[in-house]
């Protein structure tokens, strides 16, 4: 598959995970704690392709998300993707081998890391931050890994398939 | 240019990513340090250009669950208005029935009392009859009676528990009624117990099939209540007035339930005529 190829594929992804995002996350939401496909997406470019390709898709997912977030917020749903497209891309398969727990342990770490950044950069009080961690942040990353997991493992039973 | 191209691309992608990161991590900070009008400006250029057809995909995915969903509500909601439909439709002929049963008005402020007719007066002509309520239910003598076509009489007996009412037709009661066209007033009894007779001055021109109401005077039934329709005009004895056989709205003979408007008799009135 030639580069062209490539990129609408992921384009293609990206819009998928941004629907997904819209819809189904709602949709499977327990207790209001929903997994976040896009943050997925974006690890999953990032071990793949490297940090270059985990920089742009993150840096396009999260201003897709600051868009629709308030405009006083602008820019740090940008920054917290675009960092870990960046931090994760490091891990690209190219150099490193991850098994699937590893990848989870990575998606997981990434999502930490995600909102971390992001709670930074929105400037909300440390009593609202605590709260929004321990009621929105971990259930959230747990529901997320787990569903990732289940993306990660089918992507590599594709892989396995194709060689 | 493509050669530019290729080499912002090699740019970005070697390094591990070092110059792009640089690069859109300095794009989200910029953004995040913009001015508020700046920042509403780029939302609002990326949500009209980049992200509209995006827009148009996500909201027509989370469209159907919608439709499905509010297609879900909209069946259980039709199957309860159904229900409500049907309900209110009853409802609605009742009110109508009931309205029609008690001429509703809004110039009639009293209180209405149903009654059910228990007996009728033994005797030959049908005079008077007995009904289910009385003083405990707050009926009173002299309060007009009626049903859903017309006037019946007055209580001429109330005791705790049943009330007699006079008829139109008996003898001793004598009304006085408005014909419903020309305005002019005349009066109404019953010579004999059985046919209704009604007086109306000459000039009134009033003819077969013209409507006789309750006139209001006397005190005792109010103005409006319908009371028959004219069957015969006879010459009379005066020639100021005509004399005309009276058919009542109100069958008497079929009556089962009427209505006892609590209205108190306004004896003043009847005391000022009389005084004249």
């Amino acid at each position: 598959m030639n580069n062209n190829w490539k990129w609408i594929g992921t384009f293609i992804l990206f819009v998928i995970c941004f629907v997904l995002q819209t819809t189904v996350a709602q949709w499977l939401s327990i207790f209001g704690a929903g997994p976040d496909f896009v943050l997925i997406l974006i690890v999953a470019i990032a071990i793949k392709h490297g940090p270059a390709a985990g920089v742009l898709w993150g840096f396009l997912a999260g201003f897709t998300q600051d868009v629709y977030a308030p405009v006083e917020w602008l820019g740090a749903n940008t920054i917290s993707l675009t960092v870990l497209g960046f931090i994760v891309g490091q891990l690209e398969e190219r150099f490193l081998t991850l098994n699937l727990p590893a990848k989870v342990g990575v998606l997981g770490f990434g999502f930490l890391l995600c909102d971390m950044i992001y709670f930074f950069f929105t400037g909300l009080e440390k009593d609202v931050v605590t709260n929004l961690f321990f009621s929105k942040t971990l259930p959230e990353c747990a529901y997320t890994m787990v569903i990732g997991a289940v993306v990660f493992h089918l992507s590599v039973g594709k892989k396995k398939r194709h060689a | 240019m493509l050669r530019a191209f290729r080499f912002i691309v090699e740019l970005f992608t070697q390094r591990h990513g070092v110059v792009a990161f640089a690069f859109f991590l300095l794009l989200g900070l910029l953004m995040r340090e913009a001015p508020v009008t700046v920042r509403a400006s780029i939302v609002s250029t990326a949500l009209s250009t980049v992200f509209y057809p995006a827009q148009l995909v996500v909201s027509s995915v989370g469209g159907y669950r919608s439709v499905v969903a509010e297609n879900e509500h909209l069946k259980e909601e039709n199957a309860r208005l159904r229900q409500e439909t049907y309900y209110a439709s009853e409802g609605l002929q009742e009110l109508t029935r009931l309205h029609t049963l008690v001429r509703f008005d809004d110039k009639w402020d009293y209180p209405i009392v149903t009654a059910r007719v228990v007996g009728h007066n033994p005797g030959r002509f049908l005079t008077t009859l007995v009904i289910n309520r009385g003083t405990m239910q707050g009926v009173k003598e002299n309060m007009p009676v009626f049903s859903m076509n017309g006037l019946v009489g007055k209580i001429t007996k109330a005791t705790s528990t049943h009330s007699r009412v006079q008829l139109l037709v008996d003898p001793n009661l004598k009304l006085s009624v408005l014909e419903k066209k020309s305005r002019v007033v005349g009066f109404l009894e019953s010579v004999d117990g059985h046919l209704l007779t009604a007086m109306i001055p000459s000039h009134a021109g009033v003819e077969v099939g013209d409507t006789l109401i309750t006139s209001g005077l006397g005190g005792i039934f109010p103005k409006g209540i319908p009371v028959g329709t004219v069957k015969a005009v006879r010459k009379s004895d005066l020639d100021v007035m005509r004399q005309m056989d009276v058919s009542p709205f109100q069958e008497f003979t079929v009556l089962e339930e009427v209505f006892v408007m609590e209205k108190e008799p306004e004896w003043i009135i009847q005391e000022l005529l009389d005084e004249q």
